[in-house]
């Protein structure tokens, strides 16, 4: 081979090269281009809500017209906004642990056992997963009206149960699936109890999938509006009163800097649990949280 | 001989079974008989039934049902749900699909950090995302009043809020995160070399998403679909807040009926019409992302 040929042999190379390069690079921005507008999307009129909870004016529209916090002060000696937070963080503290005991025992039932009744009683606890949130919420009205059942936050929190523990016997069955039952079957052997089992062997085996569950759940909770709107009495709960307050006046200020305090606690809260999972990650070397945390 | 031993402990085993089974399943499966599957049969029932302004009319057959149908408003209500939630469904996938696959195989950092974003998105309080749009598309909106900052329009564009395309808009973006999540763990299960064998060979884009990547994200799409299009299609909410009078859906029919007109027996039916719907959808959609799993299983296999 000359070495004429050998040069054009290399110059070809690095052509394609720097054709490739150059394509992969296009490809870096548009991909680049393609989240940003995503993040947008997502969260861009978020953050002109939170710009707007500063901005001094009770019109919401541009130019702004300079900053105060006086909306944030009159979140708090709004007793209504007071009442509805109260009332959502309340019926979240308890529909929580309803739905993590209930949604273990069904994983566990679901998918520990083999019986005749094992296709039906998963085909129930799927069920409500499928059927749309407003028809729990319109059947829930009917049934308790039926029962002369007065509606009140109890109401509320027993339609959440039905519509949210069957979410976490999902989380908690997908991890449950991943580990065969011979470590259970093992401690039966060695003569373990029921409840020992549970405690010593199941309970760790799923921790993850119960903290996830957890946060999840109060989340789903507190954020819930259609079950809650269609069950509610008189006492509402913050989704319900953002939705009443925005019915009767066009923009209020006020639905702004809540929406802000609201936004802000949750993104610090699942921020945490994030760290919170990457620091078990680190001690135990289990990475099972992380597809938990995602789904 | 040794069987004969066997049986004994075997009989206890199973007796020891049965009392634990019973232990872990009772009360979840009381709970959704009382409480999910009693509202159910309550919302079937009052559709037969008849109520008038009087109060409860009594056993009516199925006189609510033969209402809703010849209802030409249900039509009109029923043929706007479908076109939004429809082309929610499309807009979403057009931008899921591509998301799913950057996230997949493109961003090797920050994978876990996007999406985190991606859940935190829709963890977020749905009626603070709605009413943040609300801000931005209203008449006198950050949109509108930003054009007109600019002097690029002299009247504000009327039609941004309170239409089907507001609908479309918000929904897209309210439910993206949850049509995403799925097709990228369809995706995760795939082999990247494929795709970049496709890109080796000079395959364009629109054929590599036609050929591969549309192919092996099907399971996950089939579960963006039970997950996204009958919540779509019920929605309430959001109509409710940026649909105005010709963004209104099903949802907000039955909403009407139920709350405001106290017509518990038309309502009633529209929604256990509604709920048959949902079921034998999800069904449909079950049935083929199994056909869809097994043949990408059949396909990536040979």
């Amino acid at each position: 081979m000359t070495a004429e040929a050998v040069d054009v042999e290399r110059i070809a190379d690095r052509r394609v090269l720097v054709s490739a390069r150059r394509r992969e690079i296009a490809g870096t921005i548009v991909r680049g281009a393609f989240l940003v507008f995503i993040g947008a999307v997502l969260y861009g009129p978020l953050l002109i809500l939170v710009i707007f909870s500063f901005n001094d004016s009770i019109i919401i529209a541009l130019p702004l017209e300079g900053f105060t916090t006086k909306w944030y002060q009159q979140v708090f000696s709004d007793p209504l906004v007071v009442e509805a937070l109260k009332n959502s963080i309340i019926i979240a503290l308890v529909v929580t642990p309803v739905c993590i005991v209930l949604g273990t025992l069904a994983a566990v039932g679901i998918s520990r056992f083999r019986y005749i009744l094992r296709a039906p009683v998963a085909g129930l606890v799927g069920a409500p997963l499928v059927v749309p949130w407003l028809l729990i919420g319109v059947g829930g009205l009917l049934f308790f009206s039926r029962l002369h059942v007065p509606l009140s936050l109890n109401t509320i929190g027993v339609m959440q149960v039905v519509s949210i523990f069957p979410l976490v016997t999902a989380i908690v069955a997908a991890r449950l699936v991943r580990f065969d039952t011979s470590l259970e079957e093992a401690a039966r052997d060695l003569g373990a109890t029921q409840w020992e089992v549970l405690r010593y062997i199941v309970l760790p085996l799923i921790a993850p999938a119960l903290a996830a569950s957890a946060i999840f759940a109060f989340s789903w909770s507190f954020n819930n509006f259609t079950i809650s709107y269609f069950t509610a009495g008189f006492q509402s709960t913050f989704p319900i009163w953002v939705f009443s307050t925005l019915n009767h006046a066009k923009n209020v200020p006020i639905v702004n800097a809540i929406s802000t305090l609201v936004a802000a606690v949750q993104v610090v809260i699942l921020y945490a649990a994030w760290r919170l999972s990457r620091h078990w990650q680190a001690r135990t070397g289990d990475n099972a949280l992380t597809p938990e945390m995602v789904i | 001989m040794h069987e004969v031993l066997d049986q004994e402990p075997q009989v206890r085993r199973r007796s020891h079974q049965r009392g634990r089974i019973v232990a872990y399943v009772t009360s979840p499966v009381v709970v959704l008989l009382v409480f999910f599957i009693g509202p159910m049969a309550v919302l079937g029932y009052m559709s037969f039934l008849k109520f008038g302004i009087a109060g409860v009319g009594g056993y009516t057959g199925f006189e609510n049902y033969h209402d809703v149908l010849t209802d030409t408003t249900f039509w009109q209500v029923l043929w706007t749900t479908f076109t939004i939630a429809t082309v929610a469904m499309i807009v979403m996938l057009v931008f899921a699909l591509p998301l799913a696959s950057v996230l997949a195989f493109k961003i090797k950092r920050f994978e876990i950090q996007l999406l985190l974003l991606l859940v935190l998105a829709d963890q977020l309080n749905p009626l603070i995302r709605v009413y943040a749009w609300r801000i931005l598309l209203g008449k006198n909106g950050i949109i509108n009043s930003a054009l007109e900052f600019l002097g690029l329009i002299n009247q504000p564009i009327a039609s941004l809020l309170f239409s089907k395309t507001a609908v479309v808009i918000v929904t897209s973006a309210e439910y993206l995160a949850i049509a995403t999540i799925p097709i990228y763990a369809a995706l995760k299960a795939v082999d990247p070399s494929m795709l970049e064998a496709a890109n080796d060979l000079g395959a364009g884009m629109f054929t590599r998403y036609r050929k591969i990547l549309i192919p092996l994200a099907a399971p996950g799409i089939f579960v963006a679909l039970i997950l996204v299009y009958i919540p779509l299609f019920t929605e309430f909410l959001t109509p409710a807040l940026v649909g105005g009078t010709s963004g209104f859906m099903i949802g907000n029919y039955i909403e009407q009926q139920i709350l405001k007109t106290g017509n518990w027996g038309v309502g009633s039916a529209m929604s256990f019409l509604l709920l048959i719907f949902s079921v034998v959808f999800v069904g449909i959609m079950y049935r083929l992302g199994r056909i869809g799993r097994l043949q990408t299983a059949t396909t990536t296999s040979t």
